[in-house]
């Protein structure tokens, strides 16, 4: 016998210009259900929950919330009615404090003749955070004082209710570390328990696997298939999802298939008792033709390592060493021959407003030019061997990269280091918001770069990646090394998890 | 069968074009300006607008206009912007005067010149950086400081005006002056799109932390920048003492915000950025010269000057705007 339905939409279309964003979909939430929502970048996930939750109204198609008719217009008024949603990006309010942000809107519950009584506000915005279990956010403080993350968990306390009927997730827990993840795992089930309903979106399989109770995969606008509970613990149930999303096998070579840990005898990057931040006396060899992976939870410190090594940080003491030479700032960097894949592609690693070709000659630019003359026939050389080596897919390379999809941006942010023929390659969450079939190109990337002599160092928060990928695995835990274990097909994430936490 | 045919045919042009015209709503409209001011001042001022006298006068405006505003370009292509070159060249016309007073050398006059606008380029892309100051706020410093000195040379004198016998004329040449803005426009052109300056100012206005996390020294390229606009406003200095042969307290002072307007005029965009194009100096400076020409000959009273101008201004601001890529400089 199945749950109660309580939001039914029919045959949802939705057309962006002569883009069909979604053909005519069919999707039920049910109570009790966390029904997981899988596909690559662009198959309509956001979309089709955008619409469920009032932030954009579909072109065609009706919905049922609770047996009526349902068609919000804001999604202040979907939050009211019981449907929210937390978005991917932070949604918090700088300069106020974290009550007024928790209860942004609705101040004037607390408002007598025109004052408004700040203790009250802050006391029950502390129980609501108390309720939450993260009580160590404080609902006086001002919010800028947290990170991301914290604002993140903030954002969530605000948007979920007791009248929350359906929670849409999307892909928030990305931002979140272990700890945070865990918390909000366990408040989706309590919703669950409450016999409410969650739509979790998120790209990673194991997440998916491990909290949705149902699945539904969708792919260029439709619906391709629903799984239910007992079908997703099947053995071979990822590969399926896998073909479901992508539309033709993946195969095993998603990874690095081999177990080859040899590397060349040279060092390619060294760090020397380096200090920086909170890191003391860190000491790392990265040789050639070796893939160093590193891990920890979010807040660890591993992206510090990356951006020293980059010479984007001021080190306290110790150094940087390329053959030698001291790494202190970016240019030194490049010239010789280090690389940086920012997490934060879009305000680090890329210029938007900028043609694919402007992105990738960019670090280029000082080798390219010759007694001031940077000449345009050979930058437009290597940009199209770039955009061949990569397979970018765009109409001209002039096309400016914010039209880019994510995964394609990602190959143009690759693309800038082995255009300038980068050796050491830093690369600081390479594959974040990619979606599958860019990630597996993206693997045999890097997988090639090692066969080359390359140096990789690889970091990451996805443990299957790093030990899909990496050579050694060394994890941080508060800004120091906690461990460290060598690629073998034996090594599972159970053996590397208790050096994290 | 053919005719439906044709007809889709058409609407796909049709709808090439308007997708074309929105994806460059401010490269049109820089066009459309210029366009229509010609048609416009051709009509109202009974053809006068072509006449030969009128024409060398709309050149000697032009080519002040346009020299400084090419050098601009690297600076507000970075969305920086410098509201001290007004002042600053009033107190080089000035400077100009008195050394060719007490020497009769025109050019030591011009590099002694060259040599402060080198230093206060250099003071406007270095002093910003290490003070973490926005460099409007040095170049407002900048302003009040040559303002000032500007009055005090002035008063000094003990008149109202600065004047000097020397012969201009080679300046007022027709051909010197095509000459000089081709000179300056080509040298700005080839910096501007096949060297490194170029595109590391465009980087910056249009993503610094990227461009910097390329091996960008920004600092030095924001030097480099102010400087590289010093010497066209040295050069534009030069060319406007030759149309006036004097200068007063307030000379040349509006000319900082005539190089901002003319820019915009061009379909600059303020924050600067990847769109930014040598086509909105040229475009945009013979615009705003043909304007404030155009509408005197065309006998609108000078008070009325200035609300036209600033309705023009608004126009083209909200036209260009409306591609969202910020309009406004940091």
């Amino acid at each position: 016998m199945e749950n109660e339905a309580i939001l039914v939409c029919k045959n949802i279309v939705k057309r962006f210009g002569p883009v069909n964003a979604l053909n005519g979909v069919d999707f039920e939430v049910r109570r009790g259900e966390i029904r997981g929502l899988i596909g690559e970048n662009g198959s309509g996930k956001s979309t089709l929950t955008s619409i469920m939750a009032g932030m954009q109204k579909a072109t065609s198609g009706t919905m049922e919330y609770k047996g009526k008719p349902w068609d919000p217009s804001t999604m202040a008024q979907a939050q009211e009615q019981g449907v929210c949603m937390i978005l991917q990006e932070s949604n918090t309010v700088r300069g106020c404090t974290v009550a007024e942000n928790i209860f942004a809107g609705q101040i004037s519950k607390f408002s007598r003749f025109g004052v408004i009584n700040m203790k009250k506000m802050i006391r029950e915005a502390q129980k609501k955070l108390d309720a939450f279990g993260v009580g160590r956010i404080r609902a006086g403080d001002p919010i800028d004082k947290y990170t991301f993350e914290d604002r993140k968990m903030i954002e969530i306390v605000r948007s979920v209710s007791d009248e929350t009927e359906i929670l849409v997730v999307d892909e928030t827990t990305t931002a979140l570390s272990f700890d945070a993840r865990e918390l909000f795992y366990g408040m989706m089930k309590n919703l669950v328990k409450q016999n409410k309903a969650v739509i979790f979106i998120s790209h990673d399989m194991d997440e998916i696997l491990k909290q949705c109770t149902h699945l539904t995969v969708l792919r260029d606008g439709d619906i391709i298939g629903h799984l239910t509970g007992e079908e997703m613990r099947l053995p071979g149930a990822p590969e399926k999802i896998r073909y479901m999303m992508v539309g033709r096998e993946i195969g095993d070579a998603y990874y690095r298939s081999d177990y080859d840990t040899s590397h060349q005898e040279e060092v390619a990057l060294e760090f020397q008792n380096v200090s920086v931040g909170e890191i003391k006396n860190l000491n790392l060899q990265l040789h050639k033709g070796e893939i160093i992976g590193i891990g920890g939870l979010s807040g660890c410190g591993m992206r510090l390592i990356g951006r020293a090594g980059f010479g984007l940080e001021k080190l306290q003491s110790g150094q940087v060493l390329k053959e030698g030479k001291a790494i202190n700032d970016p240019l030194t960097a490049i010239r010789s021959g280090i690389g940086y894949v920012s997490k934060d592609r879009d305000t680090e690693a890329l210029i938007l407003s900028a043609s694919i070709a402007d992105n990738i000659t960019f670090p280029s630019l000082d080798a390219l030019s010759k007694h001031s003359f940077i000449d345009p026939r050979k930058e437009k050389k290597l940009v199209k061997q770039e955009v061949e080596r990569y397979l970018i897919k765009c109409n001209t390379p002039r096309q400016l990269v914010s039209t880019l999809s994510g995964g394609n941006k990602q190959k143009v942010s690759f693309a800038k280091w082995t255009a300038k023929g980068s050796d050491v390659m830093i690369m600081d969450c390479p594959t974040r918001g990619v979606d599958i079939g860019v990630k597996q190109a993206m693997y045999a990337f890097i997988a090639q770069m090692k066969r080359d002599g390359k140096a990789i160092l690889l970091i990451s928060e996805e443990l299957s990646e790093l030990i899909g990928m990496a050579d050694k695995i060394i994890i941080l835990k508060d800004f120091a090394i906690s461990g460290e274990f060598m690629r073998s097909p034996e090594l599972k994430e159970t053996d590397i998890i208790g050096s994290m936490i | 069968m053919e005719e439906i045919k044709n007809e889709s045919k058409i609407k796909k042009a049709f709808s090439a074009c308007k997708a074309y015209v929105r994806n460059h709503v401010s490269d049109v409209a820089s066009y459309a300006g210029l366009v229509l001011c010609l048609i416009v001042f051709t009509i109202t001022s009974n053809g006068r607008l072509w006449s030969n006298y009128n024409i060398s006068v709309l050149l000697e405006s032009v080519c002040v206009y346009m020299i400084v505003a090419l050098g601009a370009l690297f600076v507000y292509s970075m969305g920086y912007m410098d509201i001290s070159v007004g002042a600053q060249m009033g107190v080089y016309c000035l400077l100009m005067i008195f050394i060719i007073k007490a020497t009769g050398s025109l050019l030591l006059g011009f590099i002694v010149v060259l040599a402060l606008t080198l230093v206060c380029g250099a003071f406007n892309g270095a002093v910003a950086v290490w003070l973490k100051l926005p460099s409007i706020v040095t170049s407002l410093f900048l302003m009040f400081l040559f303002g000032g000195i500007q009055y005090l040379m002035v008063e000094n004198t003990g008149s109202s005006t600065v004047s000097t016998d020397y012969d201009f004329s080679l300046f007022l040449e027709p051909w010197m002056m095509v000459l000089g803005i081709v000179i300056v426009a080509v040298i700005v052109f080839y910096l501007f799109n096949y060297t490194k300056l170029g595109k590391y100012t465009r980087g910056i206005g249009a993503n610094e932390l990227t461009t910097s996390q390329c091996g960008v020294n920004t600092t030095k390229w924001k030097v480099i920048a102010y400087m590289a606009f010093g010497v066209c406003v040295a050069v534009g200095a030069l060319f406007l003492l030759a149309r006036t042969g004097s200068a007063g307290k307030t000379t040349a002072n509006s000319y900082a915000m005539d190089i901002m307007l003319s820019l915009i005029l061009g379909g600059m965009p303020l924050s600067g950025g990847m769109k930014s194009k040598v086509r909105c100096a040229l475009i945009g400076s013979f615009t705003y010269a043909l304007l404030s020409n155009g509408l005197v000959l065309s006998g609108v009273d000078m008070t009325l000057v200035y609300f036209i101008k600033a309705f023009v201004f608004m126009i083209v601001v909200i036209l260009s705007c409306r591609d969202r890529s910020g309009l406004l400089p940091r």
